[in-house]
């Protein structure tokens, strides 16, 4: 009793001592001294508290002195304030620079970065920002551990192919991308610039998307205003060129005449070049062919929101020329995007999106035999580019694919043209204080515009690019696709130490499309169209095949996740989905994954350290899907091409198309990942670690299949089957540091390193292989995949040096009796004494041991500046560009050759005769390794006090240059050359290069 | 109030979740399921023309077949050019070979799209269902016999299609065998189809009876041989065409003297990637002059090049040589024409299938020349029926009538011999009137001088080809190879 009265008095007391309740105002700044609106402002322990108004500013009536306000903001450090009096506060928020609050978006739903059990990487809009990349992917290559990106061409607009943590299956391995929730394939129809966030799923916990998850899944939230912000109006634009990064060093007209010379004599044959004297320099056919090309962008972003709605607005324009073709290669893309989310009520949110993209994409014929570049490697520099007449001249004697690149440049019509609308709705509604449901609606509706106009055009007798009947063909693509997602969430939280979240939900896709086309011959010069052509066709009824295609899945996911203090994590996940990909019988899979995690820095032996800030322990399992495969493999459809000709006309019937396999299933992938997130040194240096073990099992491939099934008709096709077993290991490591040195001075640094092993273990049975890509003309593909060896291994004949003399060429096995003395000696690898297919072994792959990258950035006062490496180690690449004629041009290295015993033991003779030197050989196959300074940036920043009278809040100019220099030892243009086919990728058939960027630009915000 | 409200939006919720049933995934193909076709007559004639398709991928058999012989070289570019042509044309080719395995894959293709009707012939009735069923058996005994010609003993399927997971199991037939089913499909075919179809290019039973007198000639049965050819020659609506020099230009195709004839258009395009899909005649793009400038002919690759030996076996005064070989230096000179030599260059083309100007020249042009094959001529039947009397000591009086015409035709001396003398006679006879036309090597294997004839050739192995390795292994490596690969 005494006791309590005791208490009671102190009660009193307290009270009385600071009982005297006060008007708090203020105002709140982050560091630069800009407000900061929508700020939580809560006196502590209470539920009276304010919101920061547009200008940061607040007020709060009727609080006890000595009271704590909590100051708490998204990205921003939470900010404890005791207040003693009514004075005026100002309080200053520090950016949140360790991100613990960070979130993370992991499928429908997003969960704080410290409360992740999986292996996910998050690539930021200031990245994106910073970057200044044309295309999304290119902000991702280098910057995110286990992200490869490869650019299948330097060409504006150019595809890239994204791997996620390495190449799994010979079949199409794109990851699953969503933009917020909307399945987008095609990334070029995106701003960069609307990108909030890029998150990377890589392991079990993109078990979430079940049968699509097995590639990985790319996670895309676009920008939206923010809540009590006022209209703010933001202005990015840059100009600048782009130019080739290197020419490939090829012979002049005299040494080009000698050489020929040499080689014709030989072969037994008259040298063409009687007088070498006047030949000179002759013509660079790489100067006729590169060119500077501008670049264009502008960009406009107004957003702002109330305190019940947000909305954002943007509207960008961007065009670019190529270094190959100038305006004949031009990209040009037209986004607009709006974004309007509000509080219909307090527990039922509305949210929506809707953007329309228009580009148009001009085509060359690239990285082929024959593209443009193949053309101006091979072609004579003998041969001007135009004769006396005024017209292009022509490649006689050059074999047939050679021809003038310049005439075939100019002769090229070919645009697509692509229209894109995109959008989103969801409502999200609250209710019995733990329960959300949401209903989201995501759709996509495109138009893919195609127009090729081939004029009547002779290059040369006997080329295969002679067009003598003029061709016009004009290409109508739809597709539309919807995705429907609604879920049940439930979160709470029991005695502050039991966490609980559940996710119920179920998702529906449906994706459909039609093709449309005509053909038509005879085309009016004038006005090259459908409408003035003859005899026109519809490319796809003619057949009488129906060109549709309608495929769809039906999804059921849940997820529990629970944690103890925040400290023990587990989450797991399952998944059915039924795919329209499958036969009845393997329609639905079940995908379950789960993932554990522990905080291990919050444990009491730890938590005191100043050392260690941060340590989290995570494993993830899981079995994850891919479904990635062509529509009805279980049936047998009339789809192949059964035509003949009867009366001298076509006649068109039908045929099987791909041999049915009813047995298909989904492919089944084990992921299986440990890693460690920990923050040392007072958070200024982050390191994230992973192991990782994929092991792909009923691999979806479209093998060799016996011709007993009628594999070879025309349009018929090998079933899908599943067949294989690829497993994918690795490391990812990466380490950043970053100090606020000053308050002047900011400075970071990442690494980031990858290092995958990739091994096929088994293709459709013991000693079974799928062969690929191209080498020269006629000879086998080159590329395997193939039991004990990585995917895509290159395989061909190991070279030990060259003849020197009859006497060695005697005395060794020789692949035929036509090898003399200057020729590449092949091993005998098997020593049986003949050189014959079973000696051809792996001489290579393209696939990288390891890939980094390497960011450095640093503010001063006014400046930023910031640089990005990236690095491949360890890939082969295999040089394909030349084209071996008795008449082409070659390569510099040429001038090396052997010419007598003992000249040189590197590279072989020149001889018209027949010989075997062309046959895929090591020889051919260079280290593709390189390391490449992607990006340097230099900006500087007015401030606030420069504009005091205007409107505008803030003005960056920046420099900055892309792809600057390479580091590589490969000869050819670009070490990054690859068609991005797991099996034939990294042969680089005169690759369109990557092009060296130099930019400048301003952010100007309103 | 704003209870019932919530309710209602969480009703809305279930309802949506719900609303999907697997129901949902059910979606039918828009293209045809072959398992569900063969419901009209239209469907059968769709199904035949896919059939029909695969003789046009023959043009391979017939360029292989002659440069495999002692008529012609390989030529192209250079010595890698095609290595797997190479190879056959020096002997040396090996069970890796990707032009034996196209002939492979494409005849079982035509197979298996002929089987395909055939294991639906009992669907649907209508009225000419006969002729349909005759044109596939024909196809199957065609492709079938293009199989044996080439590999010997291979797996046979008789009214079914092979299936996806059947083609582990399948064993070789014998030869034997095989013949056995193709007499059966072409006495059915000659039995029901007409000598003249309403369509050109349609299978006749003219066409169904010349290949049976083939199929027998070639188990050296020669009185069925003789009974089924006399009987096409006496009754068919066939003829020699008096001109010889025009046998082989595109306006002359379809003429009276061809008993079966493989057609090609220019109207559709094609590329490399896909050969057997182009609706053009690809060995005469392959066979064509190559970096040719100049009148009447188009440029092409230079490959099946006659040799001189062949030129020699001309007789003076034939004038089916000028028709057959074309003296490109002697051309050139009188026209004013410019051509690059390829590999193995002879100076001499292939006229009969060499590209022509005057196409469309749909691209790729030289994958899409119209030229016919003529499978089939009346010559050649001819030709077998006197071999066939001859051979089988039947009648040389009747065998030396149907030499001579065919001599005569060709502004020679009708001969007069007998006995081996007259045997002799006729497979010189048929060396230069058939020059070009594929039957050279098959010719020699079938009547066992072949290793007297082409240089390289073993006795013993290379009367058939080995079967593509690849093929071997893909089939459930059950089979073994044929004897000396």
């Amino acid at each position: 009793m005494r006791q309590k009265l005791f208490k009671m008095l102190m009660l009193l007391c307290f009270s009385y001592a600071s009982g005297q309740n006060i008007e708090i105002s203020g105002n709140v700044q982050d560091n630069s001294g800009f407000p900061i609106p929508g700020v939580n402002v809560i006196v502590k322990n209470t539920t009276k508290g304010a919101v920061t108004d547009f200008d940061g500013n607040f007020t709060i009536v009727d609080v006890p002195t000595g009271s704590i306000l909590v100051f708490s903001y998204i990205g921003y450090v939470t900010k404890e304030v005791t207040v003693n009096n009514s004075d005026k506060l100002t309080v200053t928020m520090e950016e949140d620079l360790a991100k613990l609050d960070e979130v993370v978006v992991i499928g429908y739903g997003a969960q704080k970065k410290k409360e992740v059990t999986g292996a996910v990487s998050v690539v930021s809009s200031e990245t994106i920002e910073a970057l200044k990349p044309t295309r999304v992917e290119q902000a991702l290559q280098g910057q995110v551990a286990g992200v490869n990106i490869t650019s299948q061409s330097g060409s504006p607009g150019g595809n890239t192919t994204i791997s996620i943590r390495g190449v799994s299956t010979n079949g199409d391995s794109r990851p699953l991308i969503l933009v917020d929730g909307n399945v987008i394939e095609d990334l070029s129809v995106i701003n960069p610039n609307d990108i909030a966030s890029v998150n990377v799923l890589k392991d079990a916990t993109a078990g979430i998307y079940g049968v699509r998850a097995a590639n990985g899944v790319i996670l895309i939230t676009t920008k939206t205003g923010r809540k009590e912000q006022p209209l703010t109006i933001e202005y990015d634009m840059y100009v600048g060129f782009q130019e080739t990064t290197r020419k490939i060093p090829v012979l002049n007209a005299s040494e080009y005449g000698a050489l020929v010379n040499e080689a014709f004599a030989a072969g037994g044959e008259t040298p063409p070049f009687s007088d070498l004297s006047q030949l000179g320099v002759g013509t660079d056919w790489q100067d006729e062919v590169f060119e500077k090309a501008p670049i264009i962008n502008h960009g406009i972003t107004f957003k702002g929101g109330n305190e019940k709605s947000t909305y954002a607005f943007n509207s960008s324009f961007i065009t670019q020329d190529g270094i190959v073709g100038g305006s004949k290669s031009n990209f040009t893309r037209f986004t607009q995007r709006a974004s309007y989310n509000v509080d219909l009520l307090d527990n039922l949110k509305f949210t929506s999106g809707l953007f329309l993209t228009r580009s148009s994409k001009r085509n060359l014929v690239e990285s082929a035999l024959g593209s443009v570049l193949f053309n101006a490697l091979n072609m004579a520099p003998t041969i001007p580019v135009i004769d006396e007449e005024g017209r292009f001249t022509i490649a006689e004697g050059l074999g047939n694919e050679v021809i003038n690149p310049i005439a075939q440049t100019v002769n090229t019509n070919d645009l697509t043209k692509t229209l894109r609308l995109s959008g989103n709705a969801g409502l999200g509604y609250t209710f019995l204080d733990h329960f959300t449901a949401q209903a989201n609606i995501q759709f996509n509706y495109s138009e893919v515009d195609g127009y090729v106009y081939r004029p009547i055009q002779n290059y040369g007798s006997g080329k295969v690019f002679n067009v003598d009947r003029s061709e016009v063909v004009e290409r109508l693509d739809y597709y539309r696709d919807y995705t429907f997602d609604a879920f049940v969430k439930y979160e709470n939280s029991f005695n502050d130490t039991h966490n609980v979240k559940a996710l119920l939900g179920t998702s529906v896709f449906r994706t459909k499309g039609v093709f449309t086309g005509l053909r038509g011959f005879d085309v009016d010069t004038t006005a090259p169209n459908i409408d003035n052509a003859d005899e026109v066709e519809d490319i796809n009824q003619a057949r009488g095949f129906d060109p549709r295609f309608d495929s769809r899945l039906l999804s059921y996911f849940t997820r529990l996740q629970y944690d103890y203090k925040g400290k023990y994590l587990f989450s797991a996940v399952i998944r059915r989905d039924g795919s329209t990909k499958f036969g009845p019988e393997n329609r639905f899979g079940y995908f379950p994954s789960g993932s554990i995690g522990w905080v291990a820095s919050d444990e009491d032996f730890l938590s005191g350290s100043n050392t260690l800030n941060f340590l989290k322990l995570r494993a993830s399992y899981g079995i994850l899907g891919n479904d990635r495969i062509r529509d009805f493999g279980f049936i047998s459809l009339l789809n192949g091409e059964g035509t003949y000709v009867f009366n001298n006309e076509l006649a068109f019937g039908l045929g099987t198309g791909a041999v049915s396999n009813p047995e298909i299933r989904w492919e089944k992938q084990k992921t299986l990942n440990i890693g460690f997130d920990m923050r040392l040194f007072n958070n200024k240096v982050d390191i994230t670690a992973d192991y990782f073990q994929k092991r792909t099992e009923d691999l979806l491939v479209v093998p060799q299949v016996s011709g007993l099934l009628g594999v070879g008709a025309p349009g018929a096709s090998a079933p899908t089957v599943n067949a294989g077993i690829v497993d994918n290991k690795g490391i990812e490591f990466a380490i950043g540091y970053s100090d606020n040195i000053s308050d002047d001075f900011k400075f970071s640094i990442k690494y980031n390193v990858t290092a995958i092993q990739n091994e096929v273990i088994s293709v459709s049975g013991d000693g079974d292989f799928i062969a690929g890509g191209s080498f020269g003309v006629g000879q086998d593909p080159p590329a395997r995949m193939e039991a004990g060896f990585p995917i895509g291994y290159f395989r061909g004949f190991k070279t030990n040096g060259i003849y020197q003399n009859q006497a060695q060429v005697d005395a060794s096995p020789t692949i035929n009796d036509r090898v003399q003395p200057g020729d590449l000696i092949f091993v005998d690898t098997d020593g049986d004494g003949d050189i014959d297919d079973d000696d051809r072994v792996n001489i290579g792959d393209p696939i990288p041991d390891a890939t980094m990258g390497l960011n450095i950035s640093f503010d001063y006062k006014g400046f930023d500046f910031a640089a990005y490496a990236f690095a491949s180690v360890g890939n082969e690449i295999v040089r394909n560009y030349e084209r071996n004629q008795n008449l082409t041009n070659r390569p510099r290295y040429f001038l090396d050759r052997w010419t007598g015993e003992g000249s040189t033991n590197s590279d072989p003779r020149v001889t018209t005769g027949a010989n075997s030197n062309i046959l895929f050989s090591d020889y051919f196959v260079e280290d593709g390794s390189f390391i490449r300074l992607q990006n340097i940036q230099l900006g500087y920043t007015f401030g606030e006090e420069v504009f005091e009278n205007s409107k505008i809040s803030k003005l960056r100019l920046y420099v900055t240059a892309s792809n600057l220099f390479t580091l590589t030892e490969y000869r050819g243009y670009d070490p990054t050359a690859s068609s991005g086919d797991p099996i034939g990728g990294g042969i680089d058939q005169g690759f369109y290069p990557n092009p060296k960027t130099f930019l400048f630009g301003l952010n100007l915000k309103l | 109030m704003k209870n019932i409200y919530n309710k209602n939006i969480l009703l809305i919720l279930l309802a949506l979740m719900l609303s999907c049933s697997d129901d949902f995934i059910e979606v039918a193909s828009q293209d045809e399921n072959s398992e569900e076709f063969f419901n009209s007559e239209a469907d059968y004639q769709k199904a035949l023309i896919g059939a029909y398709d695969l003789l046009q991928s023959t043009y391979l058999n017939v360029m292989l077949g002659e440069i495999a012989s002692d008529n012609t070289l390989a030529g192209g570019e250079s010595a890698t050019d095609v290595p797997g042509i190479q190879e056959v044309d020096d002997m040396v080719h090996t069970p890796l070979n990707a032009q034996l395995r196209d002939i492979w894959n494409w005849m079982f293709a035509g197979v298996n799209r002929a089987n395909f009707i055939l294991e639906f012939q009992d669907k649907t009735d209508f009225s000419g269902k006969e002729g349909v069923i005759a044109q596939a058996r024909f196809l199957r005994a065609y492709y079938y016999f293009e199989l044996v010609k080439w590999f010997g003993d291979v797996p046979l399927a008789v009214d079914k299609r092979i299936q996806f997971g059947e083609q582990f199991s399948l064993e070789r037939t014998s030869k034997g065998q095989i013949y056995a089913q193709m007499e059966e499909d072409l006495v059915f075919a000659s039995a029901n189809l007409p000598y003249v179809q309403n369509e050109t290019g349609r299978i006749t039973k003219g066409a169904a009876q010349a290949l049976l007198g083939k199929v027998y000639l070639y188990q050296e049965k020669f009185s069925e041989a003789a009974t089924v050819l006399e009987d096409l020659i006496n009754n068919g609506p066939y003829a020699l065409l008096t001109d010889y020099s025009t046998m082989f230009e595109n306006d002359n195709e379809n003429n009276i003297e061809s008993v079966f004839e493989v057609q090609y258009t220019d109207k559709e395009g094609a590329g490399f990637g896909c050969l057997q899909c182009s609706e053009g005649n690809v060995a005469v793009g392959f066979n064509g002059i190559r970096n040719y400038s100049g009148p009447v002919f188009d440029s092409g690759f230079s490959f099946n090049v006659p040799t001189q030996e062949v030129v020699d076996a001309f007789e003076e005064g034939d004038i089916r040589l000028d028709t057959a070989i074309l003296d490109i230096d002697a051309w050139a000179e009188a026209n004013n024409a410019s051509f690059s030599t390829g590999y193995e260059h002879t100076g001499y083309f292939n006229r009969k299938y060499i590209a022509r100007k005057g196409d469309l020249n749909t691209g790729d042009a030289n994958l899409t020349n119209p030229n016919n094959y003529r499978a089939i001529r009346f010559a050649d039947v001819l030709l077998m029926a006197a071999e066939a009397l001859n051979r089988g000591g039947i009648s040389d009086t009747r065998a030396l009538t149907y030499l001579n015409r065919v001599r005569t035709r060709a502004t020679l001396d009708a001969l007069d011999v007998t006995g081996t003398e007259l045997t002799n006679a006729i497979y010189q006879e048929r060396r230069v009137e058939l020059v070009g036309e594929g039957h050279r090597f098959f010719d020699l294997v079938r009547t066992g001088r072949a290793a007297q004839e082409i240089n390289g050739f073993v006795a013993g192995k290379h009367e058939v080809f080995p079967i593509p390795l690849i093929e071997i292994e893909l089939a459930g490596n059950i089979w073994e190879q044929n004897p000396g690969y």
